[in-house]
């Protein structure tokens, strides 16, 4: 995950780099080191380094990782060629690496080669039962292959193992979503909050689950994760701000004709609606007057 | 009458930021509101705009409560309704119709009985570029009797077209250019205000 600075850093050296004004190896460098996915760029200017003889031997042993970088970066662009190329030279430099071994398996997957695919990524656990990467690939190639539930199992019986692994939990949690299984991606923020209780975007997707699986007590719940991530996010966080006027107005529709003391303060609903709306006048002020009769038709009418 | 003869025809810009909106996210799946009116005669539909709407937990609501408010709110200004719905699968062999789309479909069949659901045929995207074909690149679902979301086959009537028949050459041109990189959906739009979900300039 990454934050907005760390984004805006990023596209601004990707601007600098495609307009040739150097800093290629700085971009490539934050590409790796805040894990996105940019391949099409990667590509572009990894190989324009590579295939360049002065700026490949100024970068020494880099060189390596520059050329499993742009491997990976071209089987994500099917470029399939160039990747066989990098692995070559990247296998000739180290025969035994298991590291190199990945790259081989994974040029399988992007063939389309999966039973190959498999029979490598099994070999490889028959000789190291812990390798987390190429447990996560054999999930990869379960669901490339269309095999959901497949790929549930696999994660399922990782995170038995490795618990600790925020990224599987959030993708196991999409899975769950992307199948509509909103109890079982709950639990998966769940524990992803229960790990990480000060990030706010767990905090936020939890919320948006209990609200799509619905009923009172789930709105009031979310509800207080809406706000539990408006106070983690200094109040910045828009999806958190509409969540609560939703919340609020569901809340309502559903506590209709009961006790008073059922009923939620409208003050949360009334702080969220007036936060937005500075926002919007300050940064979209043409979409302002929608947002005010949108947000009026969630008003709950006490 | 009923669904079964009728056509649905899509403005050009609209078909395009659909298709842009995919292509911006290639690696995810998408989806889209269909905006526009049943045609004077009745005969068919006119897809007159689209919104992408996210590219990242298509399968939750609130995001999509909202961005239904808003578009509602400002397109019954204009005159037009929710005709219909987008989707693109993340998976390119993934030729299924799933339940999100079906879900998302039915809500808006609710409020207009002849609604379709347009989902993305990557293979017809894929072969744009032999520039022979002049169907959208898109297979066209409507609710038949037993209230199923069913494929409408494409041989023989053409009941989904492009209303400007140069469609998929203008889309092939902006593929070519990258143009897909300056579609904005409401994903966008939540994390950035100041991006317009209404994609004004894009085309200009």
């Amino acid at each position: 995950m990454v934050t907005k600075s760390e984004e805006d850093q990023l596209n601004r050296l990707e601007a600098q780099v495609d307009n040739a004004g150097g800093g290629a190896w700085e971009y490539l460098c934050l590409v790796r080191k805040l894990k996105v996915r940019r391949p099409d760029k990667v590509l572009k200017h990894g190989l324009a380094i590579l295939n360049d003889s002065k700026k490949r031997s100024a970068l020494g042993t880099e060189e390596w990782t520059l050329c499993e970088q742009v491997a990976v970066a071209a089987m994500d662009c099917q470029s399939l060629d160039v990747a066989k190329d990098c692995i070559k030279v990247l296998r000739k430099r180290f025969p035994d690496s298991k590291r190199v071994g990945k790259l081989e398996g994974m040029l399988l997957e992007a063939k389309g080669l999966w039973a190959e695919a498999e029979k490598a990524y099994s070999s490889f656990l028959e000789d190291n039962p812990f390798d987390q990467v190429i447990h996560k690939r054999r999930v990869a190639l379960a669901k490339a292959q269309g095999n959901i539930t497949t790929a549930i199992e696999c994660l399922n019986k990782y995170l038995d193992t490795f618990m600790a692994d925020h990224d599987a939990w959030r993708e196991l949690a999409e899975i769950y979503i992307s199948l509509q299984m909103y109890k079982q991606a709950a639990f998966c923020y769940e524990e992803l909050i229960l790990s990480q209780p000060t990030n706010p975007l767990h905090h936020l997707a939890y919320a948006d689950v209990l609200y799509t699986i619905g009923g009172l007590e789930n709105l009031q719940a979310a509800k207080k994760y809406y706000a539990s991530t408006i106070n983690l996010t200094g109040g910045k966080n828009r999806r958190a701000l509409f969540g609560v006027c939703l919340c609020t107005s569901a809340i309502g529709q559903l506590s209709k004709g009961r006790n008073k003391e059922d009923k939620d303060s409208p003050e949360l609903q009334l702080l969220a609606v007036a936060a937005l709306e500075k926002d919007y006048k300050q940064r979209a002020p043409g979409k302002l007057p929608l947002l005010t009769s949108a947000l009026k038709s969630l008003r709950v009418s006490s | 009458m009923g669904s079964g003869e009728l056509r649905y025809e899509i403005a050009q810009n609209a078909y395009i930021k659909l298709v842009l909106h995919a292509l911006k996210h290639k690696t995810a799946a998408v989806n889209g509101i269909l905006l526009g009116r049943l045609s004077d005669r009745g005969d068919a539909v006119e897809v007159l705009d689209a919104v992408p709407l996210f590219h990242s937990h298509l399968g939750l609501l609130p995001n999509l409560e909202i961005s239904l408010l808003l578009i509602e709110e400002y397109y019954g200004s204009k005159g037009m309704s929710i005709v219909g719905y987008f989707h693109a699968n993340e998976r390119y062999d993934d030729t299924e119709l799933g339940g999100i789309a079906r879900n998302i479909g039915d809500h808006i069949f609710r409020y207009f009985p002849q609604a379709a659901v347009l989902l993305l045929d990557n293979k017809k995207l894929e072969a744009l570029s032999n520039g022979k074909d002049r169907s959208p690149v898109m297979q066209l679902y409507t609710r038949d009797s037993s209230k199923n979301w069913k494929l409408v086959s494409s041989d023989g009537s053409n009941r989904l077209i492009t209303k400007e028949p140069t469609a998929n050459v203008v889309l092939l041109d902006y593929m070519t250019s990258g143009k897909w990189q300056n579609v904005v959906d409401f994903d966008d739009h939540l994390d950035d205000i100041s991006k317009d979900w209404l994609n004004p300039d894009l085309f200009k």
